[in-house]
């Protein structure tokens, strides 16, 4: 699925060399292809708004909300939330980028007649808190018709992690989250022989975006390479294709 | 899939495995858990290309309950009731859950509930205490003092029935056949609300009680009352003939408290609400066809004025 960083990078070579316009070092392609890179992840979650509030389409593959849930899901993870007992909070994962739900897994314990009678049953129920500010938190607590419960849980989000409340404070485990992980910073790793800079797979890192972005990439590196070497003409025909691109998106 | 998620056995005999033990859900099917009404309603009602696209699940929650109170007080079956021996007292203290009541009866000796009517007639206020010049009396932080009992609820829980009958004091009754027939119904005719000899009560809410005349002292007492449906999670759940009108209920009063919502949605969905509402009340008023046969019987009898 993943972008090779390679493909793109002899791309924009040639692209930028085909008259001799210049050239764009391993590292300065390597910074240009992570700027590229969280540019087009960031749109993403812009581009979901936007066509969240259109109807939609009921094509197998074209539908555009699915279109941009598939490049999403690639960041998409689960993890347990780790109890921070200095700050008494829920610590993320050390990747999160955006966080999703929180989960607090509901232990309900039941009694079945199998596989003897009166076997106690305890079942792990995953439940979404619902995201609210630290304000209504202090509303809604003091209401029994509003008040948190372990099947309706809240959580509260600040600088040092989260607080979640079931029919009271959930602590020390119990507590997941589904979150868009950060993208791994990609990199054109390669050995120099003879003074020349060759493509070294082992040290390298393809970009983690879905396969359909190539293009979107190479063009947005060229567009950052166009004003590196100072190259407007370069700059302009970049951003018109990627402009180009973008209204027949989206309109 | 079908929603049983029980096998029969498991059914008929519950966790313990022992038939009609107390710890099996009998005729749980028919009523649908808050919690699952909740989720339904965020599944199917809300999101994209729905009329909400977003709203708190807590607000949900809130609107939920609060259709469960509404539809409790005058739809849903209420089977709440409670027994008692009425004690010297002469009073019944009102259920944990306790709304309203929708009728108060005692036991005879065959096991027929005759119905006890509610009385206006007296009641237990503040009794203010008062010093010998009359002037109110005072605690050390200026609050008035107040008497354990009121002199009314003294005199009204006296055993004045009896005492008539020894004395023939046409004042001292609470008994209300011998108040028709001493006080009232011998200067003015029967009041039909006198008219009765199963006896009296009247809820004093300031201390939470039943209160019943004397001539019930003793007696095995029921109350059948109302609740809310929250009181507990067994409580919170509600019967599938009402479910539809819990979710129309929920999404009008979404829809009509949200800033900005085209009128012509809200009005929809109140028409939609009174049409739910009145299907369920409908279904769930038990009219049943053989029923109303029986009764309709009685129209071939001659009533005589």
């Amino acid at each position: 699925m993943a972008v090779s960083i390679d493909t793109v990078y002899q791309r924009v070579l040639a692209i930028l060399n085909k008259e001799q316009r210049g050239y764009v070092t391993p590292q300065e392609f390597n910074l240009f292809a992570n700027q590229s890179q969280l540019d087009i992840f960031e749109q993403y979650f812009y581009d979901i708004n936007q066509f969240g509030r259109l109807s939609g389409n009921d094509t197998e593959f074209s539908d555009m909300l699915n279109i941009l849930n598939e490049k999403i899901n690639i960041f998409e993870a689960n993890a347990a939330m780790v109890w921070n007992t200095t700050t008494l909070h829920w610590t993320p994962p050390a990747n999160l980028y955006r966080i999703g739900s929180i989960v607090y897994e509901n232990t309900i314990t039941t009694k079945s007649l199998y596989p003897t009678p009166n076997t106690v049953v305890t079942t792990k129920v995953p439940v979404e808190a619902e995201r609210i500010n630290y304000n209504e938190y202090l509303a809604i607590a003091q209401s029994g018709m509003t008040k948190p419960t372990n099947s309706r849980p809240v959580f509260v989000a600040n600088t040092s992690g989260y607080k979640v409340y079931g029919a009271s404070e959930v602590t020390l485990t119990d507590v997941k989250c589904n979150y868009i992980k950060k993208p791994t910073e990609a990199a054109w790793g390669y050995q120099m022989i003879y003074g020349e800079a060759l493509y070294d797979s082992t040290a390298s890192t393809n970009f983690e975006l879905h396969a359909s972005e190539e293009t979107e990439l190479v063009i947005k590196i060229l567009e950052f390479a166009g004003l590196a070497i100072e190259d407007i003409q370069m700059y302009q025909v970049a951003a018109g294709i990627e402009s180009q691109t973008n209204q027949q998106e989206k309109s | 899939m079908g929603l049983i998620n029980k096998t029969q056995e498991e059914y008929y005999l519950g966790p313990d495995g022992l038939w009609n033990s107390h710890d099996e859900d009998y005729g749980g099917y028919q009523f649908v858990p808050i919690n699952d009404i909740i989720n339904t309603f965020m599944v199917a009602y809300v999101g994209e290309d729905k009329n909400i696209s977003k709203v708190k699940r807590t607000d949900v929650q809130f609107h939920a309950m609060r259709a469960i109170q509404e539809f409790s007080f005058d739809m849903l079956p209420q089977d709440k009731s409670i027994e008692i021996e009425v004690p010297p007292g002469l009073f019944f203290i009102l259920p944990q859950d306790y709304v309203n009541f929708t009728k108060v009866s005692w036991t005879d000796n065959q096991g027929i509930e005759r119905p006890i009517y509610r009385t206006n007639i007296t009641s237990n206020p503040k009794a203010f205490l008062q010093d010998g010049a009359f002037e109110y009396m005072y605690d050390n932080d200026g609050n008035v003092l107040k008497a354990d009992q009121s002199e009314t609820l003294k005199r009204w829980n006296s055993d004045a029935s009896n005492s008539v009958a020894n004395n023939n004091n046409a004042f001292n009754l609470n008994n209300p056949d011998l108040l028709s027939l001493y006080a009232y119904g011998r200067r003015y005719g029967i009041d039909p609300e006198l008219a009765q000899a199963n006896g009296t009560f009247y809820i004093d809410n300031a201390n939470g009680v039943v209160r019943f005349s004397s001539d019930l002292n003793g007696r095995i007492v029921t109350l059948k009352y109302i609740s809310d449906g929250l009181g507990s999670d067994e409580d919170m759940v509600v019967h599938k003939f009402a479910v539809d009108a819990i979710y129309k209920y929920i999404l009008h009063a979404v829809l009509s408290t949200r800033a900005n919502t085209q009128e012509y949605l809200v009005a929809r969905y109140k028409r939609e609400l009174s049409a739910a509402r009145r299907n369920a009340k409908i279904r769930l008023s038990q009219l049943k066809s053989e029923l109303i046969v029986q009764v309709m019987r009685n129209q071939s009898k001659w009533i005589k004025h």
